[in-house]
């Protein structure tokens, strides 16, 4: 029963996941990761199976689009992810919830509930982001220096 | 090319799931992680502490070192063991406070149940009890907190738990009643039991009985009492993301004190009489509109449930034999 509340929202540490993991290691992966940590996000809550894997989709689309882009960072492409990917991913919810018999304070929740989770989502991207992205370049450079070691030339 | 592919697959994954989830498909699934994952996350970090003390353990040498570690072992098992000690105290308490509420409805068969998990999504407002269809729990079943007043009700029960409904869910509505009478004085304290609520109800109230068109098929003052009955105003208690609880459908004339009890009405056979929902905050009255509308503060605080009472014995009309 304790949570962690900003604005009235808690923090979706599994959406800011799939989103930095899409920005930092590509859509290709992503997919899998987003459909995973869907289903185990929705095993925690009572929204029905299949609804956090939907709603986390346009998380990956984002990070895709993001792949062009004019900065040399992947750190502020995250934060643009995750910020938009809350919305999408919140309007997704709310959809699935409303189609499948859910009464949905339709303002209310946007107001309330979707646009601070984006930013308090935004807020929270350095945390994951960080380990992310230094595993990353972890893997990078342990690659490179195998390569380098067992080169031929 | 692949990427519209990949988003075909999901989708189409995600959408087969959603439907068979509400098919129930996938019950013993769900059953089983949110029972499996409650007690496995403390024997993880149970598990994982020794391998994080073995790493640490490299670094530090020295006997003072160790000394120093062993010590502070010692002084953590005691506190855990005075933090057990205070729960188990903490746990009495409640369950005393649980068997008082059974005292004060004999009547009535209740369930202790345990809360053990919040649905954080934030468009809902719904709890996790560990109570589930084995031990007689069925949708729509009404939830108490220790204190008697009104918690939600049940509407997903699963084999070992099941999710509540709270009160405050965007998606509940309670037909309810503000009891003439008296403001409660004390409007943030603990809940009084149904049977305590309803005292208040033969107080007059300077609120005209007469004008409200609600008030027909309420009980009837006897012709040979001096002073007529009041009768009670109701409405309907819906949740709102806003104000959490908003007691809407007034008649337009009602009039409404700060602190007046609200409680069930009984209509419908959703939800039995009398039972506490909580006390009116503040009264919204627009010339233009056709009722009434008023926000509640739950008797109930929703934000700290531990243990929850769900009443077994009364079979909402949903639920009832045809």
């Amino acid at each position: 029963m304790q949570y962690i509340e900003i604005l009235g929202v808690t923090p979706d540490l599994v959406l800011i996941f799939v989103a930095v993991w899409a920005v930092v290691r590509g859509h290709e992966e992503a997919w899998i990761v987003a459909l995973l940590a869907g289903f185990v996000k929705d095993l925690s809550v009572s929204d029905p199976l299949g609804t956090a894997a939907l709603a986390l989709t346009p998380i990956v689309l984002l990070a895709a689009a993001t792949r062009i882009r004019a900065v040399d960072t992947e750190f502020l492409p995250s934060v643009v992810v995750v910020a938009l990917g809350s919305l999408g991913y919140g309007i997704i919810s709310m959809i699935v919830l409303a189609g499948t018999g859910q009464s949905m304070a339709w303002s209310d929740s946007i107001l309330r509930v979707v646009l601070p989770g984006c930013l308090v989502n935004a807020l929270f991207t350095p945390l994951i982001y960080m380990p992310v992205h230094t595993f990353t370049a972890q893997r990078r450079l342990g690659t490179i220096g195998t390569r380098r070691l067992t080169s031929p030339l | 090319m692949r990427l519209v592919w990949w988003l075909a697959a999901i989708t189409v994954v995600s959408l087969a799931s959603i439907v068979l989830s509400e098919r129930r498909a996938f019950d013993p699934v769900q059953n089983l992680s949110l029972t499996a994952t409650t007690p496995l996350a403390s024997r993880l970090r149970d598990a994982a502490r020794p391998v994080d003390d073995f790493f640490k353990g490299i670094t530090d040498r020295g006997d003072i070192v160790r000394e120093n570690k062993d010590l502070r072992d010692q002084i953590e098992k005691l506190e855990h063991a005075v933090a057990a000690q205070q729960n188990a105290e903490q746990r009495v308490r409640e369950l005393e406070d649980a068997l008082g509420v059974k005292q004060a409805r004999p009547e009535d068969q209740l369930l202790v149940a345990n809360v053990m998990s919040e649905d954080t999504s934030g468009l809902k407002r719904m709890i996790a009890i560990d109570r589930g269809s084995k031990d007689g729990l069925d949708e729509g079943m009404v939830v108490l907190s220790r204190g008697g007043s009104l918690v939600g009700t049940v509407t997903r029960t699963f084999n070992d738990f099941s999710w509540v409904q709270l009160v405050t869910d965007p998606d509940s509505s309670v037909n309810a009643q503000v009891i003439p009478g008296a403001p409660q004085g004390q409007a943030g304290s603990p809940s009084p039991t149904p049977a305590a609520t309803a005292a208040p109800a033969v107080t007059p109230t300077p609120a005209d009985p007469a004008s409200s068109p609600a008030a027909t098929g309420a009980p009837t003052p006897p012709p040979s009492s001096p002073t007529p009955v009041p009768s009670p105003v109701r409405g309907v208690a819906e949740g709102d993301l806003k104000h959490e609880l908003v007691l809407d459908l007034l008649p337009p004339d009602a009039s409404l004190t700060e602190g007046s009890l609200v409680t069930t009405s009984g209509l419908g056979g959703n939800y039995p009489r009398e039972l506490l929902i909580g006390s009116v905050e503040g009264v919204e009255q627009r010339p233009q509109s056709p009722f009434t509308k008023a926000t509640l503060k739950p008797a109930a605080n929703l934000y700290t449930l531990d243990t929850v009472l769900v009443l077994l014995s009364f079979k909402p009309a949903r639920l009832s034999p045809q």
